[in-house]
C-alpha cells in the first residue's frame, strides 16, 4: 500500500517538473503520434496491398497490432524508468542515490521516471484495437476480457522483464544496448504479427527467449476464434504466465547484478 | 588551405569510429534480427498475394536498408549535447565555419559507421538462400550507379542531419524537434516499410521527396527497380536535393551564428 | 560501545585495460582500493576523513553506507552490515555529495521533502517538527518554493543538507560539502554541522579536501593512501609531526645579495626580497637572524610556519602518496 502511495506520489511530481516545460512536451506528444501514427500506417499500407497474411485477416492484424502497442507503450509510460536509460542512472550516479534510501532499487527506478508522452501512442493502439474488433466481429465474453486484461499485464511484465536485462548488464558494465534492443524492439516489430507466420527460428525465439507469443499471441488467437496452433482454451490463461516467469528470473538476477554493482565516480 | 583541415576533421572522425568495435557488433547482430523478420514478414505476405515486383528485389531492398540504418541514424549525440548545454558556442573559437565542421564529423561518422556494419551484414544476407538474402546487382553499369547514388545519398543525409541541428539549435528544445525529424526520416526514407509497397500514386510524391534520396534511390537502381537508362535522372535529383539541402543548412547555421555572437552563448 | 566498527576491510576492482596491439583479449589487473583498514568511530564523534584522490575514501564511504559490497573483512554500523541490511541501515543514514544532487531538479525543494518523507515512511507530525527544525536552522524557509535548479549554490548545499537530514539519522556522511562555496556559506555550514552534531549527538564522517573544514570541526583525523589507512588521531598530532620547517621572509632598502647561506635553506628572491625556508633543527634561528641582518639594511622582515595545506602537502610527499 505504502510502495503504491510512494509510486503516485513521485509520478505527481515528475508530471509537475515536465509540465514546467510546455512547449516541448507538445512537441514531443505529437513525435510520439507520427512515430506511431507510421507503424500503423505501414499495417494499413500492407493491408491494402496483400490483404491477408496466412490465414489473418485484415481486423485481426490490427487487433495483434493494436495489443502490442497498447502493452508496449503502457510498459514505456509507466516504466519508463527501466525502459528510457538506465545506463544514466548508473552514470549519473542517481542509482547510488537510490541505494542509499530505505526502499527497494526497482520501486525506485519505476518512481524515477514516467513518460505521459506515449499517451499517444497508447491510443493510435486502442484505435486499431477497435478497429480489429469490430472488423473481426469479436464476440467479448467475460472469459475473453478477463484472457485480455491478463494478455497485456502479462505482456507488460514481459516487456520490462526484457528491458530489465539491458540494466543487470549494465551494472556488470557490459554495454548492450543493441543487443537488447534486438529482443525488445525488435519483439515489438516482429510480434505485432502472429508469430506463425514466421519461420521456426524466429518462433523458437519469440516462444522461448523473449516469448511475446505466449503472451499476446496465443490469447489474441483465441480470442479472434482462431486458436493459435489449435490449441486448447486453458493453455491460454497457462501460457501468459510465462510473462511472469520471464519478469521473476530477470529480477532475481537484477538484484545479484546490485550486489557486484561497482559505483563509478567519486 | 581550408578544404585540408575539413579533410583532417573528416579523416580523424573515420578513426574514431573504428574505436567502437563492441557497439559495431552489438549493432550488427540488432541489424540482423531486424532484417529476418522484415524478410520473414514480407516472404508470408508474398505467399497469399504475389505481387509484380519479385520478393527477391523486396528482400534484397530490406538487407540494404538495414545494412545502412546507421546513415539514417542521427549520429552525432556530442552535438546534441552541446547544443542542449549551450557548449556550442565554444565551438566559435575554430577557424572554420561551424557548418563545414560539423558536416565532415556526420559524414565521417555516417559513412565509416554504416561501412563498419553493411560489409559483415551483406556477407551473411549473400550466404542466405534466394529469396531470403540479398541478390547480385542486375548489372555492373547498375552496381556501379549504386554506389555513386550510395555516394551522393550519404552527402544528402549529412546535410540533411545538419539542417535538423540548426533547427535544434534554433528552437533549444533538442528532444522535440529532433525526435520528430528523425521519425519523419525513418517513415519516408523506407525503413519502416519499403517505399516500393507503398500505393503506386504515394511513390511518385514519395520518391521525389529528399528522404527518398538517402537510400530508395541507389537501392532502386541496385535492384533493376530503376533501370540504369534511367540512373542520370535519378542521380541528378539526389544531387540537385543535397545541393539545395546544403544550401539551406549553410544559410541555417549562418544565421544561428550571428545569433550566437549575438546573445554571447 | 563503538557506533562504526570496520575491520580489515578490503576491496578489491578489476579493471580492464584497453587491448594492446598483438594481444586477442584485454589484460585484466586488480586494483586493491582498500587494504586492510581497520578502524572504529564512537557515537557522536566528528571524524575528518583525509588522503589524496584515488586513496580510497570514497570507496569506504561506499561501502559504509551500502552501496558497494567489500572483497572481505567485516563492518557493523550501529549494529548492522551495511550491504546485507542495506535498507534497514539507510533508514538511519544520511548522505550529502557535495558534487551530486539528491533530490528532484525541477519542483519546488518542498516537494522533494514531501516525496523523501513517503520514502523514509516517516510520521506527519516528526516531520513536520523536523522540517521546521530544519528550515530555520538552514534559513530555507523563503526557499520552500523555489525549484532547485534556480537555487545558488551555496543555497543548494543547505538544501541538500535538509533532505538528508529530515529523518534523523544516527550517522552523516559528508563528501566534499564545502566544494565551490564562498566563504561566508563555507562559515555558517560549519557551524550548523557543529551544532547537529551537539544537538542530536549525529556521528558524522567527513570526507575533504578542505583542511580548513577539518581543522574547524574534526577533533579526530585519519588519513587514507593507497588504500590503507595511514594515520588516525588528533589533528594537533598529525599536523606537529610535520611542522618543522619555518619561514622568514625579508625585504631590503636597497638590492643585496644573499651568499654563503647553508644549502639546508630554501631561498628564493624577488628583486630585492627574500624568502627562506629552513628548518630550526638543522639551522639555527638566532644565527639566521643574525645573517640577514648583517646583509643589509633591512625594510621589513615576517617570520612564519607553514599553512595547512602545505603541510599535507608535505605529509603526502613524505607518506610517499
Amino acid at each position: 500500500m505504502n510502495t503504491i502511495k510512494l509510486y503516485l506520489h513521485s509520478m505527481a511530481i515528475l508530471i509537475k517538473s515536465q509540465m514546467q516545460y510546455p512547449v516541448s512536451f507538445l512537441l514531443q506528444t505529437i513525435a510520439q503520434l507520427i512515430m506511431e501514427g507510421g507503424e500503423f500506417l505501414a499495417v494499413l499500407l500492407i493491408v491494402d496491398r496483400f490483404d491477408i497474411l496466412g490465414r489473418w485477416m485484415p481486423g485481426d492484424l490490427y487487433f495483434f497490432f493494436g495489443m502490442m502497442s497498447v502493452s508496449f507503450y503502457l510498459t514505456e509510460c509507466f516504466g519508463r524508468g527501466v525502459t528510457g536509460n538506465f545506463p544514466m542512472l548508473v552514470r549519473t550516479g542517481q542509482l547510488d542515490t537510490m541505494l542509499l534510501r530505505p526502499r527497494g532499487v526497482l520501486t525506485q527506478v519505476l518512481c524515477s521516471a514516467i513518460d505521459p508522452r506515449r499517451i499517444t501512442c497508447i491510443a493510435v493502439g486502442v484505435l486499431a484495437l477497435i478497429l480489429g474488433s469490430r472488423m473481426s466481429m469479436i464476440q467479448w465474453t467475460v472469459w475473453k476480457v478477463l484472457a485480455f486484461a491478463e494478455a497485456l499485464l502479462m505482456s507488460m511484465l514481459l516487456i520490462l522483464g526484457l528491458f530489465l536485462i539491458e540494466a543487470v548488464f549494465c551494472i556488470y558494465s557490459v554495454k548492450s544496448v543493441e543487443l537488447v534492443n534486438a529482443l525488445t524492439y525488435g519483439g515489438r516489430s516482429a510480434c505485432q504479427y502472429p508469430v506463425d507466420i514466421y519461420p521456426r527460428p524466429l518462433r523458437a525465439m519469440f516462444t522461448m527467449l523473449a516469448p511475446f507469443a505466449m503472451t499476446l499471441h496465443v490469447p489474441a488467437a483465441w480470442i479472434l476464434g482462431k486458436p493459435l496452433y489449435g490449441w486448447p482454451t486453458w493453455t491460454v490463461f497457462v501460457c501468459l504466465l510465462s510473462g511472469l516467469v520471464v519478469f521473476g528470473v530477470v529480477y532475481v538476477l537484477f538484484g545479484h547484478a546490485l550486489r557486484h554493482y561497482r559505483s563509478t565516480g567519486s | 588551405m581550408r578544404t585540408k583541415a575539413y579533410a583532417s576533421i573528416f579523416r580523424m572522425n573515420w578513426k574514431l569510429e573504428l574505436q567502437y568495435r563492441g557497439a559495431v557488433l552489438g549493432g550488427i547482430i540488432c541489424q540482423l534480427v531486424f532484417g529476418l523478420i522484415l524478410v520473414s514478414l514480407y516472404r508470408a505476405l508474398y505467399a497469399g498475394r504475389p505481387q509484380v515486383m519479385p520478393i527477391e528485389t523486396v528482400s534484397t531492398y530490406v538487407w540494404l536498408q538495414q545494412a545502412f540504418f546507421r546513415m539514417v541514424l542521427s549520429s552525432d549525440s556530442d552535438l546534441a549535447g552541446k547544443i542542449r548545454t549551450g557548449d556550442i558556442a565554444y565551438d566559435l573559437v575554430r577557424p572554420l565555419s561551424l557548418y563545414g565542421y560539423y558536416y565532415a564529423r556526420i559524414l565521417a561518422q555516417k559513412s565509416m559507421g554504416s561501412l563498419l556494419r553493411a560489409v559483415p551484414m551483406l556477407v551473411f544476407a549473400l550466404c542466405l538462400p534466394r529469396g531470403w538474402g540479398i541478390m547480385a546487382p542486375v548489372s555492373p553499369a547498375a552496381f556501379a550507379c549504386f554506389l555513386l547514388g550510395l555516394m551522393i545519398g550519404l552527402c544528402c543525409v549529412s546535410a540533411l542531419e545538419n539542417i535538423t541541428m540548426g533547427i535544434t539549435m534554433r528552437t533549444l528544445d533538442p528532444k522535440g524537434i529532433q525526435a520528430m525529424l528523425n521519425l519523419l526520416m525513418m517513415i519516408l526514407s523506407g525503413n519502416v516499410l519499403p517505399l516500393t509497397l507503398y500505393p503506386d500514386a504515394w511513390q511518385k510524391v514519395i520518391t521525389a521527396l529528399p528522404y527518398a534520396q538517402l537510400l530508395d534511390a541507389p537501392i532502386r537502381l541496385y535492384t533493376g527497380t530503376r533501370q540504369v537508362a534511367e540512373a542520370p535522372g535519378a542521380l541528378l535529383l539526389q544531387a540537385a536535393w543535397t545541393v539545395v539541402l546544403t544550401g539551406v543548412g549553410i544559410a541555417l547555421w549562418k544565421s544561428n551564428q550571428r545569433r550566437l555572437v549575438i546573445q554571447g552563448g | 560501545m563503538n557506533y562504526i566498527e570496520v575491520e580489515n576491510l578490503c576491496k578489491s576492482f578489476t579493471v580492464r585495460r584497453k587491448r594492446e596491439k598483438g594481444h586477442l583479449f584485454r589484460e585484466k589487473t586488480t586494483v586493491q582500493a582498500l587494504d586492510h583498514v581497520s578502524f572504529s568511530v564512537r557515537q557522536g564523534e566528528l571524524v575528518g576523513y583525509i588522503g589524496p584522490n584515488g586513496a580510497g575514501k570514497s570507496t569506504t564511504v561506499k561501502i559504509l553506507s551500502g552501496i558497494l559490497t567489500p572483497s572481505s573483512g567485516s563492518v557493523h554500523v550501529g549494529g548492522r552490515v551495511p550491504w546485507t541490511d542495506r535498507k534497514a541501515h539507510a533508514q538511519h543514514i544520511g548522505v550529502v555529495f557535495g558534487q551530486r544532487s539528491q533530490l528532484w531538479w525541477d519542483v519546488p525543494i518542498l516537494d522533494s521533502y514531501l516525496l523523501l518523507r513517503d520514502i523514509y515512511r516517516l510520521e506527519e507530525n516528526a516531520w513536520k517538527t523536523r522540517l521546521d527544525e530544519l528550515t530555520e536552522k538552514l534559513k530555507l524557509g523563503e526557499l520552500l518554493r523555489t525549484p532547485l535548479r534556480q537555487l545558488s549554490l551555496g543555497q543548494r548545499m543547505r538544501a541538500e543538507l535538509c533532505g538528508s537530514l529530515l529523518h534523523r539519522p544516527e550517522l552523516l556522511f559528508l563528501d566534499e560539502p564545502t566544494i565551490g562555496l564562498d566563504a561566508v556559506s563555507k562559515l555558517s555550514l560549519r557551524d550548523f554541522l557543529r551544532e547537529e552534531n551537539r544537538d542530536h549527538r549525529t556521528t558524522i564522517l567527513l570526507t575533504t579536501h578542505d583542511m580548513e573544514d577539518v581543522a574547524a570541526l574534526c577533533s579526530r583525523v585519519m588519513v587514507l593512501g593507497h588504500g590503507k589507512l595511514l594515520f588516525d588521531g588528533g589533528l594537533t598530532d598529525l599536523l606537529s609531526r610535520y611542522d618543522r620547517e619555518r619561514v622568514i621572509e625579508v625585504s631590503y632598502e636597497r638590492e643585496t645579495v644573499l651568499s654563503g647561506l647553508p644549502n639546508r635553506c630554501t631561498v628564493t628572491q624577488t628583486g630585492s626580497r627574500y624568502r627562506v625556508v629552513y628548518d630550526p633543527e638543522n639551522v639555527s634561528t638566532a644565527w639566521l637572524l643574525e645573517y640577514l641582518q648583517g646583509a643589509g639594511s633591512i625594510r621589513e622582515l615576517t617570520a612564519q610556519g607553514q599553512n595547512i595545506d602545505q603541510l599535507i602537502a608535505q605529509m603526502y610527499r613524505e607518506m610517499d602518496l
